[in-house]
């Protein structure tokens, strides 16, 4: 039998469905190897039953938290898909406020009507076994996490940071263009897609295993950026971990 | 072999012929990319920038591709294994004698008792030209490394001598090439004056030395393993991987089988990778031989200064620049180490 894979989508753009949709023909080849049993964005079916659970966005109430533990209890393999699930991504830049003032904003006279709680990755809440980061996860990366689990092997992280893939790309570095780059810290995986495109890195994949965080810091202020800038680089999609404080 | 002289405007026209009867070919050459310089496939010798101080990758890339398929196979009842080899001719032009010298540590960690036929088909269908750097790069040491410029490894080397170029041959094939598709004359008298007036001056651009001579480092490095310049100097290093992505004779590539999601067969490739990368020694138990960036950094001096040079007599350092350019911890120079340990003694 094919393994029933199935996505579940919480807080986000739903950007990272749109990814895995973005497959052209190798989308063909994944409905042939495996069974999509869920999949908002694509079909409306719905399943009880599946084997792997791709969970993306954020869980930011009370009522997503159980949703996502039950989800844990069916599934054999569950899977962070993308910044928000695997960080709090973008989401988590609510941290900052407080909950009562993030209704007010959002939901104006209604929000007496909503709840809300602080952004946590989807760790935070359950056992999570893979996490495929970046807004939106690098589509490579998925196709690669499922031939692992259909051949057995294990899947491995990227653990280099940004500046392999940039040097690899032949970019001339985004600081040589008077850009601040996340990418020194941040976990490739990405074929630097932002930088090679004429942008910088915005550390939506996370820190790499071992961040030189104070280097990047020093960096940074060299380049002339006061430590509240510095911050402010890592909050926009880091904004739940530690290096952001 | 007897050695050229070429007007400025004649150049233009060898590489034009060059491009448009492929007599040799694909022709590469050095381009500006944004603020930078780098290699790539010349549409015209109008593209082709010889005042260049380095290239942002070396010309390794076009024999040793940052990724690379090395073999096709097929699974299942009847498995099936396919070697996948590249044949490629190229004409390089712009090549710096301390790339050259890159170039021929290349030939050795890939020649031997057995040479890699992915690497040779490429590279022994290559013609090289090369150009003396006369603007070096501010981080380069090249002049004290004894790679400013080189005897071996070219086909033709060009000398910017003014309103012409110089043209020392290399190799009969380099000849041909000039003799068939260039306006070139001998040089007479006082050309090779002039070039190696050039050579000279050049040296003298060079703002990084190394206070030492390069035979010394050897014994240096083995006198001092335990240098706290190790420590200190890899205290802020982002174990980035850049100094050694774009170095000259970083020599290292990491292997993976990519399965197709057919699951009926698959290829594998090989890809550029560094001992300054966190998993480079870690091993299939989960050990990892050189867990912290201080075991890392010594490493990659070592093998810059001692391995490389004791096993294939080239040093395994040109003093092109490239990694101090690119290292944003600034820490990435080995004539900077060099000189700090030998400094401390």
């Amino acid at each position: 039998m094919k393994p029933r894979v199935a996505f579940f989508d919480f807080t986000g753009c739903e950007g990272c469905q749109l990814e895995v949709l973005n497959f052209n023909l190798e989308i063909v080849d994944l409905i042939g190897a495996v069974d999509i049993v869920e999949f908002r964005e694509a079909s409306s079916d719905h399943s009880e039953e599946y084997d792997i659970a791709f969970i993306e966005g954020s869980q930011t109430t009370q009522k997503d938290v159980e949703r996502v533990q039950k989800i844990r209890e069916k599934a054999g393999i569950l899977v962070a898909l993308g910044a928000c699930s695997c960080t709090g991504g973008v989401n988590a830049l609510k941290n900052r406020f407080p909950m009562e003032e993030n209704l007010k904003v959002v939901y104006g006279d209604a929000a007496k009507y909503y709840t809300t709680i602080p952004t946590r990755p989807t760790s935070a809440y359950v056992k999570v076994d893979v996490h495929l980061h970046g807004c939106p996860p690098n589509r490579n990366e998925v196709i690669s996490l499922v031939k692992c689990l259909l051949t057995g092997k294990k899947f491995e992280l990227c653990h280099n940071p940004v500046c392999v893939e940039c040097k690899l790309a032949e970019n001339v570095c985004a600081f040589e263009r008077g850009e601040f780059c996340l990418g020194p810290v941040t976990r490739g995986g990405c074929n630097a897609v932002c930088v090679t495109a004429g942008r910088k890195c915005w550390g939506c994949r996370a820190p790499v295993d071992e961040p030189n965080i104070n280097s990047e810091k020093e960096l940074l202020a060299k380049y002339g950026l006061t430590v509240d800038d510095v911050l402010n680089q890592f909050k926009l999609f880091n904004g739940a971990l530690e290096v952001s404080k | 072999m007897q050695n050229q002289v070429i007007s400025k405007k004649d150049l233009a026209g060898f590489v034009d012929e060059l491009i448009k009867s492929k007599a040799a070919g694909e022709v590469i050459g050095i381009k500006t990319q944004g603020n930078k310089f780098n290699f790539g496939s010349l549409k015209s010798a109008a593209e082709l920038r010889l005042d260049y101080d380095i290239s942002l990758l070396p010309p390794k890339k076009y024999f040793f591709p940052q990724t690379e398929t090395v073999l096709k196979y097929e699974a299942g009842a009847n498995p099936r294994v396919e070697p996948v080899v590249e044949e490629k001719s190229m004409c390089i032009i712009g090549v710096h004698p301390f790339d050259i010298r890159g170039i021929l540590l290349f030939d050795a960690v890939y020649g031997g008792n057995n040479p890699d036929p992915n690497y040779f088909l490429k590279r022994n269908n290559t013609v090289i030209i090369g150009v003396d750097c006369l603007k070096p790069n501010p981080k380069a040491f090249a002049a004290s490394m004894g790679t400013a410029a080189t005897d071996e490894g070219f086909d033709l080397m060009l000398t910017d001598i003014g309103d012409s170029y110089f043209v020392t041959v290399g190799t009969t094939k380099g000849e041909n090439l000039l003799k068939k598709h260039a306006k070139a004359k001998d040089a007479k008298g006082g050309d090779l004056e002039k070039r190696d007036k050039a050579r000279n001056d050049a040296l003298k651009n060079y703002k990084v030395s190394l206070k030492m001579k390069p035979e010394e480092i050897p014994a240096l490095l083995d006198a001092n393993w335990e240098s706290k310049v190790f420590h200190d100097k890899s205290e802020t290093c982002f174990s980035c991987g850049s100094c050694v992505m774009v170095c000259p004779t970083c020599v290292c590539f990491d292997v993976q089988d990519d399965m197709a999601l057919s699951l009926k067969g698959g290829e594998r490739y090989r890809r550029w990778d560094g001992c300054m990368l966190t998993e480079f020694a870690k091993v299939a138990s989960g050990e990892n031989f050189r867990e912290h960036k201080e075991q890392r950094f010594r490493h990659r001096m070592y093998r810059k200064g001692k391995y490389l040079v004791e096993r294939y007599k080239y040093l395994g350092c040109v003093g092109c620049g490239r990694c101090a350019t690119h290292c944003l911890a600034e820490i990435a120079s080995p004539a900077e180490t060099f000189n700090l340990i030998k400094e401390a003694k």
